[in-house]
């Protein structure tokens, strides 16, 4: 056990740092050319899809060397690349999945932010059931016809492509019968309705295909080989980057400190407030188990092993945390906590107005609850490392039943 | 960066657990309980003969670090082992350590590491903090010797212990004025009353003191200057109590799981139900933090890293929270079985529950938390 960093990753550190405090923008990107301008800058630093093979542009760089990036750009605040799902999630998907003309047509484009991708998976009757989906693709010819509808969709305003889950075989058991394509999303047949989420913003979409014809040589993978295409997917939404939260949570923590020594209470400052103390203690404490856990699952990577189900401790215990940290905040700030606009610069996340309604303590907790929904529920993790970890027999599915029956009767 | 155990480590785990299954079996652990001294010597002496101590090799030790005694230590909660190793080792032997007094070191140290001495510590009076406003127990200079007077509470195996080092005030109130001097335990003047506690295991005595000599060159270190030392000892046992609990978790969540895999209920195995799977996930997800937790704060102790004495504190309160709610939940699932004298799964959450409150609480730790992070002393 020796959880000292490196001179090589503290001088790494120093050399994130230095590049951040000369790059980062004056004005914080707004529209669609500055953060494309911000997510080349990063690409030009080396910053994107740092882990991937050289040959599709990445750097081939050590997990530690991932995290101290990650790390840093929470630490400075630095606005968020443009094109997250295409480069956490579709990119690594093609290059562990795809085609050779698949990976040299997308991957680097994916990393220059010239294509931007959604991940179009979740539907309205299919959530936590993410394998009862009903969008299909049907064979016609050397073609796919698309038509469903696919909903929490994040960023499918902006997006040029997507990664789409669809049926292909309605007579295989649901497991058995999805396929994984890529589609591009400007084409006919394909609409994008915007939703506002609890926070008042519109990240999320539905979205609509109505005979939409997609090339056969868009198939990622085998045929029918969609479900276990999306498990690798969604454990890279799972494992990673839990330092990066870390740090996001000990920048919001040391502003909290500052807005208490502000913020009065009973007639004191509410640091001096025992209730307050022990909350703040609490949040500390909880953010450090955090970051010490980030790195155990960090130092295993720095080894090679790759995370299996395991990946769920980590994101079961980040998402429910956040959820419980935000609370004590919002305890903490009391009706200040529910101000998404116009608190005094002194009580603010940011006092630094330039962040809007994205920088109240408001929205942060508002987020936090999406959190233990999105890439697989909490409920859902539970079942992974009840049955996947612990070894607990599978629970009883009518579902599963109905498998059985049709095996059972020869079908 | 490398957050898993050395080969060396690993197998100090190995022996450990090898060593205590065999010669500390359920069946002994349970015979202890009604033991009047409450542990085995003899197991006592061969474990500590081992090589399982910290200390210089100059004293006999191995020189182990606080890594090595968490991973003994949480070995002992899963058994859980009824014995003086806590009191001897964590509480008399790290305080002897920091208080940086080569004499007491010759003295005590070469007996320990033969397993012929164990020794204990006593700190807690009539108010039940571990601050140094709680240390009232008066210490008078009386030609060459200390004449104590007062009273101490649940002293760990005080009823056993050769020697008894004594958190004493010998000056002003406050930090400043507070001693630590030895008692071998057949003083004139000393009454040990053996406490009645849950935890059977566990055995603690109350000591009245009634003007009991001891002689000056007891003394440790310079007098009225014990503070920092005990600070040094309680963050040992904060994070040894941590591993402790740690240790009677990971049973009680093993235990658990086991039993949702055979016991059936409604036609079913009741680990098929989300009702219990989802119990035992989320007791999974406490027991791998409380593990982070722990021996994060035993490197950080190790290494005299910045943040070494707010880790310790993060490992007590955190891991206080992660084993009430394993070895509570660990009964639940088990239903009425678990709330027998007869089934062993009490004796891991009243080994638990023994170190809740000791070596501060969970807010006392909370508390000392914020501080640490106030004064800047965080990981660098």
């Amino acid at each position: 056990m020796d959880l000292n960093y490196t001179a090589e990753d503290k001088a790494f550190r120093q050399q994130v740092r230095r590049w951040l405090e000369e790059n980062i923008p004056k004005k914080r990107p707004e529209t669609l050319d500055e953060r494309r301008a911000w997510h080349r800058k990063l690409y030009e630093a080396g910053y994107l899809g740092m882990g991937w093979p050289k040959e599709y542009g990445g750097q081939e760089a050590r997990p530690m060397e991932q995290a101290i990036v990650g790390e840093e750009l929470a630490r400075a605040n630095a606005p968020v690349s443009l094109n997250g799902l295409g480069i956490g999630i579709v990119a690594p998907t093609l290059i562990h999945h795809g085609t050779e003309h698949q990976k040299r047509n997308h991957v680097s484009k994916i990393l220059t932010a010239e294509e931007l991708w959604c991940q179009l998976y979740s539907e309205p009757n299919s959530g936590s059931d993410l394998a009862s989906l009903q969008c299909r693709a049907d064979v016609d010819g050397d073609e796919f016809v698309i038509n469903g509808q696919k909903i929490w969709t994040s960023g499918a305003v902006i997006a040029d492509w997507g990664i789409l889950l669809a049926r292909t075989d309605r007579s295989a058991p649901k497991h058995q019968g999805i396929s994984c394509l890529m589609l591009d999303m400007h084409q006919p047949g394909v609409e994008v309705r915007p939703l506002k989420q609890i926070s008042g913003s519109s990240e999320f979409c539905e979205v609509f295909f109505t005979n939409v014809r997609v090339n056969a040589d868009n198939l990622i993978g085998e045929m029918n080989a969609g479900w276990r295409i999306a498990q690798t997917t969604l454990s890279y939404e799972r494992g990673g980057n839990v330092l990066s939260r870390v740090v996001r949570l000990q920048e919001m923590y040391d502003r909290m400190i500052a807005v208490c020594k502000a913020l009065k209470r009973n007639g004191k400052p509410a640091i001096e407030d025992p209730n307050v103390r022990q909350k703040l203690g609490e949040i500390y404490a909880e953010i450090e188990v955090l970051r010490y856990s980030a790195l155990r699952l960090l130092s295993r990577l720095e080894k090679g092993q790759r995370p299996g189900p395991e990946a769920s401790i980590s994101k079961l215990h980040y998402s429910e945390l956040d959820k419980h940290v935000q609370e004590l905040f919002l305890d903490i700030l009391g009706p200040y906590g529910l101000q998404t606009g116009g608190l005094p610069p002194e009580y603010a996340l940011h006092a630094d107005s330039d962040f809007g309604e994205a920088g109240s303590w408001a929205y942060s907790f508002f987020w936090s609850r999406a959190g233990t929904i999105y890439a697989g529920s909490s409920e859902i993790q539970k079942n992974i490392l009840g049955e996947r970890v612990l070894g607990l027999p599978k629970e009883v599915r009518e579902d599963r039943i109905a498998l059985a029956q049709k095996a059972a009767a020869g079908d | 960066m490398d957050f898993d155990f050395t080969e060396d480590q690993v197998m100090l785990r190995g022996l450990v657990r090898e060593f205590l299954t065999e010669q500390a079996p359920v069946a002994h652990v349970r015979a202890m309980m009604d033991d009047e001294r409450g542990y085995d010597p003899d197991i006592y002496r061969r474990f500590v003969q081992l090589g399982m101590l910290p200390f210089p090799e100059e004293y006999g030790g191995a020189g182990l670090g606080m890594v090595e005694q968490a991973i003994i230590l949480e070995e002992m909660g899963r058994i859980p082992y009824p014995g003086p190793y806590f009191a001897t080792v964590i509480l008399a032997g790290s305080a002897i350590m920091a208080s940086g007094d080569e004499q007491a070191m010759a003295r005590y140290l070469p007996d320990v590491c033969n397993g012929d001495l164990t020794m204990t510590l006593a700190f807690l009076e009539d108010s039940i903090g571990w601050g140094p406003g709680e240390i009232a127990l008066a210490a008078k200079k009386d030609g060459d010797a200390y004449v104590l007077n007062g009273i101490k509470r649940f002293v760990p195996f005080g009823h056993t212990a050769d020697v008894i080092l004594v958190a004493a005030r010998t000056g002003s109130s406050g930090a400043k004025g507070i001693s630590l001097i030895a008692v071998p335990r057949d003083a004139a003047g000393l009454r040990i009353d053996k406490d009645v506690i849950s935890d059977l295991t566990e055995k603690s005595a109350t000591l009245h003191f009634d003007k009991v000599r001891a002689p000056a060159e007891n003394l440790l270190g310079a007098e009225g200057g014990a503070w920092p030392a005990l600070e040094t000892m309680l963050q040992h046992a904060a994070v040894g109590a941590s591993a402790e609990m740690l240790g009677a978790s990971r049973k009680s969540l093993e235990m658990s799981t086991d039993y949702a895999k055979v016991r059936k209920q409604f036609g079913q195995f009741i680990g098929q139900f989300q009702a219990v799977k989802h119990k035992l996930s989320e007791m999974l997800v406490a027991v791998e933090n409380a593990h982070a937790a722990t021996y994060y704060a035993a490197w950080a102790l190790d290494a005299d890293a910045p943040d070494a004495a707010l880790a310790a504190s993060v490992a007590k309160s955190f891991v206080n929270g992660a084993s009430r709610k394993v070895c509570g939940e660990a009964i639940q699932v088990h239903g009425g079985i678990g709330f027998t004298w007869e089934y062993d799964l009490h004796l891991y959450f009243k080994r638990a529950k023994y170190f809740e409150p000791m070596y501060g609480d969970l807010e006392e730790h909370r508390e000392r938390v914020l501080q640490e992070v106030l004064a800047g002393h965080i990981s660098g």
